[in-house]
């Protein structure tokens, strides 16, 4: 707050009722982000054409991938065949006789679908949207602030990467972030972060896939992701509120990241998203 | 509108006993609805950054802009409907939605990224930003490493004064990020860049010569930087040293926004000088580069100079594309050939220019000589909001093409 606002005379004559609006320096653990961030998020699902309501596949681009008709490697009703191969870096599509690039990470629209292909060169996987939306609210444990936490980063010794699957099945390379420890009524627990960098920001995130007791009982089975927000250089804030279901959770069309070693937590973790009603 | 009503002012003037004093200037500065200037903060985690947003109403239609300092975009609607107003910026496929509590915003920014919406918290209080200038020992051109975990990257990082406050670029090595624009409070400070898409803030403080801080980007990316003052020697590797082409000479093949199929071999093009400029509509430093190429074109031309742009598009739509690319080109009053090249991606343009290694940047911009073979390869480019080596790029950019001309 220090010398944020710049208040002038007229407006810190009224400085106590500013401070009420603006002095509460929380927003991302307040409730109402939590609402807006959950709805924009079920927005995006019932309406995204890219949503994972509207995937019918996703699978290995590998030695060449066939498209279109009931013995194609993804069958598509009305579509005649495709084929999608790697070719140095590039994701080729050959559809009639043409061969275009298909972008990385892009959706292309070939007639009612939608083709993305994405993650590294070599081992790129194609995930293909239809113009259907399946119909999923997502559900969530209340909000309780007791699963709000913060805690510090214990760095690796050297620089280790792991190829891991991200939420929506793409493979990507890791780097390990660190052990973030927790305190649980069962005692100290470590969970470990991977860093998962988004090439088209330069953004990147401290993430956290974790299995809890409550898998299968009302979470999802395979685990969940977890987001860490920095406070500062050291301290982390972990809000297992904002905890989110993978995306094979959603369709069944996705590839399901493998739970991370070690990050199996002795309790129930009832916060964030649920599975089934 | 009384949902616009100063709830906060009217509430505390009933207790002020400068009301009396007071009231006539509060009825003059009320202003309709979401109207006149705002102090808009996206609240990262790192700390708020500042933008400015202003509103009004025209002919019954609400518009604004979005301004980081003295830049400002248009946006491309302002719905107001009750106390909620939601402005659009439909470059980015973006929008800030908000609502009004007493005299200020409060509500999210939205951005539709690959695996869902991204949210980031949004407030503004009415008013302008103050003028913070920083003080003369932190402005100047610093060299940085950004480091992350185990890996250290080189920037630089400039900082300087100018109306609106403090100004800075972040350079990398195949560009910068654009204009930034903030404020400093002693040897600390703290300036941002927020055009509906990215969202970059870097703050720092500066002890004893050396600056340390934070690079911000998007709601919770951190990045720690480490930075001395430059001596002159660069910290950056040139931009052109990092893509190379072979030998031959070059070749390409793209259709024009008529659909008319156009390769080096074109009359137009035989035994000229002739510069190839890889862009993109929807990329910022393109639209920065497209005025310094226009008068490129203007000088040289008569002596012998083409310019061919090879556009690289988002929807892949020749349709849609092409209409992108008139825009682009009726906007900069582009005289020379436009081509639609394909989608705008890294490793899609890669692809469909197989002589260049190492392709990385938009724009690229590639000197061919009278034989067609590449001379030179600039990736990026450095807009206006570098001005020094904008003004030095141009200058070498017309030395190269004066050279190249020359020669029979």
């Amino acid at each position: 707050m220090r010398n944020y606002w710049r208040l002038s005379r007229l407006t810190s004559h009224f400085l106590p009722l500013t401070l009420l609006i603006f002095g509460v320096r929380s927003p991302l653990t307040a409730q109402d982000g939590l609402v807006a961030e959950r709805s924009a998020f079920a927005l995006w699902l019932a309406n995204a054409p890219d949503s994972p309501l509207a995937a019918l596949a996703q699978q290995a681009i590998g030695t060449g991938l066939t498209l279109g008709p009931e013995d194609a490697d993804v069958p598509l009703k009305n579509s005649t065949r495709m084929t999608v191969r790697e070719e140095g870096s590039s994701v080729m599509l050959n559809h009639q006789g043409t061969k275009t690039p298909l972008p990385r990470d892009r959706l292309t629209a070939i007639g009612p679908y939608q083709l993305r292909p994405a993650g590294p060169s070599g081992r790129s996987v194609l995930t293909v949207f239809g113009p259907e939306h399946r119909t999923l609210i997502p559900s969530y444990y209340p909000a309780d602030s007791h699963f709000v936490m913060t805690g510090s980063l214990t760095k690796p010794a050297s620089r280790v990467t792991h190829r891991i699957l991200m939420p929506d099945g793409v493979e990507t390379e890791a780097i390990e972030a660190g052990v973030f420890t927790i305190q649980l009524e069962s005692g100290p627990a470590n969970l470990k972060v991977y860093r998962i960098a988004d090439e088209d920001t330069g953004e990147s995130e401290l993430v956290i896939y974790f299995q809890d007791l409550t898998n299968g009982k009302g979470s999802y089975p395979a685990g969940r992701f977890v987001t860490l927000t920095p406070r500062d250089e050291i301290t982390y804030l972990l809000d297992f509120n904002r905890s989110r279901n993978p995306f094979c959770a959603y369709s069944t069309a996705y590839a399901c990241p493998a739970p991370w070693p070690g990050n199996r937590l002795s309790v129930e973790i009832k916060a964030g998203e649920k599975y089934g009603n | 509108m009384a949902e616009w009503r100063n709830a906060v002012l009217l509430r505390s003037f009933r207790h002020s006993s400068f009301s009396h004093l007071l009231l006539p200037l509060f009825l003059s500065v009320q202003a309709p609805g979401p109207a006149g200037p705002w102090r808009a903060v996206l609240d990262l985690a790192g700390g708020p950054l500042r933008f400015a947003l202003t509103v009004e109403q025209k002919g019954g239609t609400w518009q604004g802009k979005l301004c980081n300092g003295t830049q400002c975009q248009a946006l491309s609607a302002v719905r107001v409907a009750g106390d909620s107003v939601v402005f659009d910026i439909a470059t980015y496929a973006a929008t800030i939605a908000a609502v009004a509590r007493g005299d200020s915003l409060v509500g999210e920014y939205h951005n539709v990224g690959r695996r869902g919406p991204r949210t980031i918290p949004f407030r503004a209080a009415r008013g302008r930003w103050p003028v913070e200038k920083g003080p003369g020992g932190l402005t100047g051109r610093w060299d940085a490493q950004f480091l992350t975990d185990f890996d250290a990257s080189p920037r630089v990082i400039e900082l300087r004064n100018d109306r609106a406050g403090l100004e800075g670029t972040i350079i990398s090595n195949t560009g910068d990020y654009g204009l930034f624009w903030g404020h400093a409070q002693a040897d600390s400070f703290s300036i941002s860049h927020f055009d509906g898409s990215y969202v970059y803030m870097l703050t720092g403080q500066l002890k004893a010569d050396t600056l340390r801080g934070v690079f911000h980007a998007g709601l919770r990316t951190q990045t720690r930087f480490i930075a001395v003052r430059s001596n002159g020697a660069p910290h950056l590797k040139s931009p052109s040293e990092i893509t190379t082409a072979d030998t031959a000479p070059f070749r390409f093949s793209f259709p024009d926004l008529e659909g008319r199929q156009i390769t080096e071999a074109d009359p137009r093009l035989r035994g000229k000088v002739v510069v190839i400029d890889v862009f993109g509509t929807w990329c910022p430093t393109c639209h920065d580069a497209a005025p310094a190429l226009v008068q490129l074109y203007k000088d040289y031309h008569a002596r012998g100079l083409e310019i061919v742009g090879l556009a690289y598009e988002v929807s892949g739509d020749s349709a849609t594309d092409n209409h992108q690319v008139r825009l682009y080109r009726d906007t900069y009053h582009i005289p020379f050939t436009l081509l639609r090249a394909g989608t705008n991606d890294t490793e899609a343009a890669a692809a469909t220019l197989p002589q260049l290694t190492n392709f990385t940047a938009f724009p690229t911009t590639i000197f061919l000589d009278r034989t067609g073979r590449v001379r030179r390869i600039h990736a990026g480019f450095y807009g206006p909001a570098l001005p020094e080596q904008h003004a030095k790029l141009v200058k070498e950019m017309r030395a190269e093409v004066e050279s190249l001309l020359r020669e029979r």
